[in-house]
């Protein structure tokens, strides 16, 4: 790990070690790490920033409550959907609808989204979730093209010109919503992630057979998790309706976004809790504040280019990589043995079981 | 029109979509990479037909010979492109997790869809090739005649990639690669250049059949993704690894898609195919045709 010579691999260590440290200090500190980060988020408006700035922060919260989503259900259980904006289109147009034609207020209108988006996942859910690897992400999909579909033939949602919405809150109030459903989900998902309940999550992501064979009923726990991302989609699609001002099929099942959360949750590091949000704030941020300025109209392709190289190169993530150099430092620090047991654990690996690529077969 | 002439119509254009599903499928089995991106080599295919004419013409008419002439060229463009996608970043995950190469797929179609949405603009573009009647009547049915000359071409397209499979020695190689890439190796098989060389045919017969698809329908920038999951519901439907299967996918898929579009409206032809999709996973995700699937609980 020296750096004797500057060779651009030393610089790599250097950066890692650094890193690993980093790592080191937040880990284990958690919730301490997500109250500061809540009040320094929450002083933000007080500064008087733009208009734009406002927007984009208010962006990357939501994109965080996205990736999150994503990784539980992609990352923590081992199920890759490509389906997620589903939840999101039908918390969207839920809200829309509810508060356009029905005058319903929209906290309520949120909770009525939230609920059906979470029954539509369950009702999928049970389809699916019997498939695994490709099978299940190209259903997945399915589910999500067809309800972009559906939705732009039927009456109610508006066709394909969609539903614009005029009465909404502020800027500063959506700001505050989108915080509070990202730090609510990030306490949810800490939360779970010491339970049994995630353990067993990431028992079926490792080797669902075996979780079977120790006598875990799977199916519920899948079902479970699948239902909690759903949650947290559906509500940010129903907020997200009221942001916007406006949904169409095309924005609301954005299947361009789809692809965005789960490169997030894997650049930040998939299976974790901050993984996807730090992947998600980097990601967006990089977008609206480089891409969207400087290459307007290259976002998507730079994307594809983001999700290939992540993959070929970094597939453990950033929180992922910088957690196994810790492991490694650990390691050769205690004179190559001992130690690594237990750190090695809590590597995570979006990698390693995440899917059984055999065949679709349920076991 | 009658339900007959519907039926007609799309098992006219579903053998272009089993010409599609074949290399789909022909890749999956042999190098088990589910390609998302492979609807954009239909795309790349049906552009190098248009642009080939536009060289030729100056205009997008065309006589048949010339239609003809442009479809060997994307078989070959898209063979190369394809062979180049699995050399450069798709065999670096090729031994990997299943779901790591979809990324990787996925990320090759958003950037080609994109790229040519950058190039070409979002307008969808067709290849009109000039008959003096256009069509034929076959006992009260309308037969157009570029349909049937594109129903053909789908099914000599797809009758050369089986034919290669099963005939040459390189086809040999690739059903040995197919069944143990390790013991394929010792035998002195190159495995990274027979699963490029696959990636290429199964690229190539999409070209193919987008430079067809062109000429019936359009090319757009952005029609890959439905050619992709058509592609997929078919494989499904008719089995990983089963030509006759995939064949008779095509063409049933068609004919639903043209029946829904007549009867119905074709609005909703999009919706009755992602939901045939979910539905076919769930009752038989091993294909109709294809092995039975084992561990069901």
């Amino acid at each position: 790990m020296s750096t004797t010579n500057d060779t651009g691999a030393d610089i790599v260590d250097g950066i890692l070690d650094a890193a690993a440290s980093v790592y080191r200090f937040f880990e284990g500190r958690g919730l301490q790490t997500l109250a500061v980060f809540t009040i320094v988020s929450a002083i933000i408006p007080l500064t008087n920033p733009s208009g734009f700035e406002m927007t984009v922060i208010t962006e990357l919260f939501l994109f965080g409550v996205l990736a999150l989503s994503w990784d539980l259900i992609g990352g923590q259980t081992g199920y890759p959907s490509f389906g997620n904006m589903a939840f999101f289109g039908i918390g969207a147009y839920t809200t829309a609808i509810l508060v356009k034609s029905f005058g319903i207020a929209f906290p309520l209108a949120f909770v009525v989204a939230a609920a059906l988006a979470v029954a539509f996942a369950a009702f999928i859910g049970i389809i699916v979730l019997r498939l695994r690897g490709g099978y299940f992400a190209i259903a997945t999909l399915g589910v999500l093209l067809a309800s972009q579909q559906i939705t732009r033939n039927l009456d109610v949602t508006g066709g394909a010109s969609g539903i614009i919405l005029l009465q909404t809150p502020t800027a500063q109030e959506f700001y505050y919503l989108f915080l509070a459903i990202l730090v609510l989900e990030a306490i949810v998902v800490m939360y779970l992630a010491q339970t049994r309940f995630g353990l067993v999550l990431n028992a079926i992501r490792d080797d669902e057979g075996k979780a079977t064979a120790m006598g875990y009923n799977t199916t519920y726990y899948k079902t479970a998790a699948w239902m909690l991302a759903a949650l947290f989609t559906g509500v940010a699609g129903g907020a997200w309706s009221l942001f916007n001002t406006f949904v169409d099929p095309i924005t609301a099942y954005n299947t361009a976004w789809n692809v965005e959360i789960i490169a997030m949750a894997l650049l930040g590091g998939s299976g974790t809790v901050v993984g996807p949000i730090l992947g998600a704030f980097g990601l967006h941020g990089l977008i609206r504040m480089v891409i969207d300025t400087y290459f307007t109209g290259w976002q998507l392709v730079v994307l594809g280019a983001v999700v290939i190289t992540t993959v070929i190169a970094m597939p453990k993530g950033i929180v992922g990589t910088i957690e196994e150099h810790a492991s490694a430092m650990e390691y050769y620090k205690h004179g190559g043995q001992a130690a690594a047991d237990s750190s090695d654990a809590d590597v995570a690996d979006p990698g390693d079981g995440t899917v059984d690529d055999s065949g679709g077969d349920s076991p | 029109m009658a339900i007959e002439q519907y039926v007609v119509n799309g098992l006219l254009v579903g053998a272009l979509f089993a010409a599609v599903a074949v290399g789909f499928a022909l890749i999956w089995g042999v190098v088990d990479i589910i390609n998302l991106a492979h609807g954009e080599m239909v795309m790349l295919g049906g552009f190098v037909s248009y642009w080939s004419v536009d060289l030729l013409t100056g205009t997008n008419s065309a006589s048949l010979l010339l239609a003809l002439a442009t479809v060997p060229i994307a078989v070959a463009v898209i063979y190369v492109v394809g062979y180049a996608m699995q050399r450069t970043l798709v065999s670096r995950v090729t031994d990997e997790d299943m779901f790591l190469t979809l990324l990787v797929t996925f990320g090759l179609s958003i950037m080609l869809q994109q790229l040519a949405i950058r190039a070409w603009s979002a307008d969808p573009r067709t290849v009109n090739v000039m008959f003096e009647t256009t069509s034929l009547n076959v006992a009260g049915l309308v037969i157009p005649k570029m349909k049937l000359i594109a129903f053909v071409g789908a099914i000599v397209l797809t009758a050369a990639l089986w034919a290669f499979l099963k005939l040459t020695r390189r086809g040999r190689a690739i059903r040995a690669v197919a069944q143990n890439p390790e013991a394929a190796q010792l035998v002195g098989i190159d495995v990274e250049h027979t699963r490029a060389t696959t990636f290429g045919l199964s690229a190539a017969i999409a070209g193919g059949a987008g430079a067809f698809i062109t000429m019936i329908l359009n090319v757009q920038a952005q029609m890959g993704l439905i050619y992709t999951l058509k592609s997929f519901v078919i494989v499904v439907f008719g089995g990983i690894g089963s030509v006759p299967g995939a064949l008779i996918g095509g063409l049933l898929l068609g004919a639903i898609e043209e029946t829904t579009a007549g009867v119905w409206s074709s609005k909703w032809t999009l919706a009755v195919s992602f939901t045939i999709l979910i539905l076919l996973l769930v009752v038989k995700p091993s294909g109709l045709f294809g092995p039975a699937v084992e561990g069901d609980e």
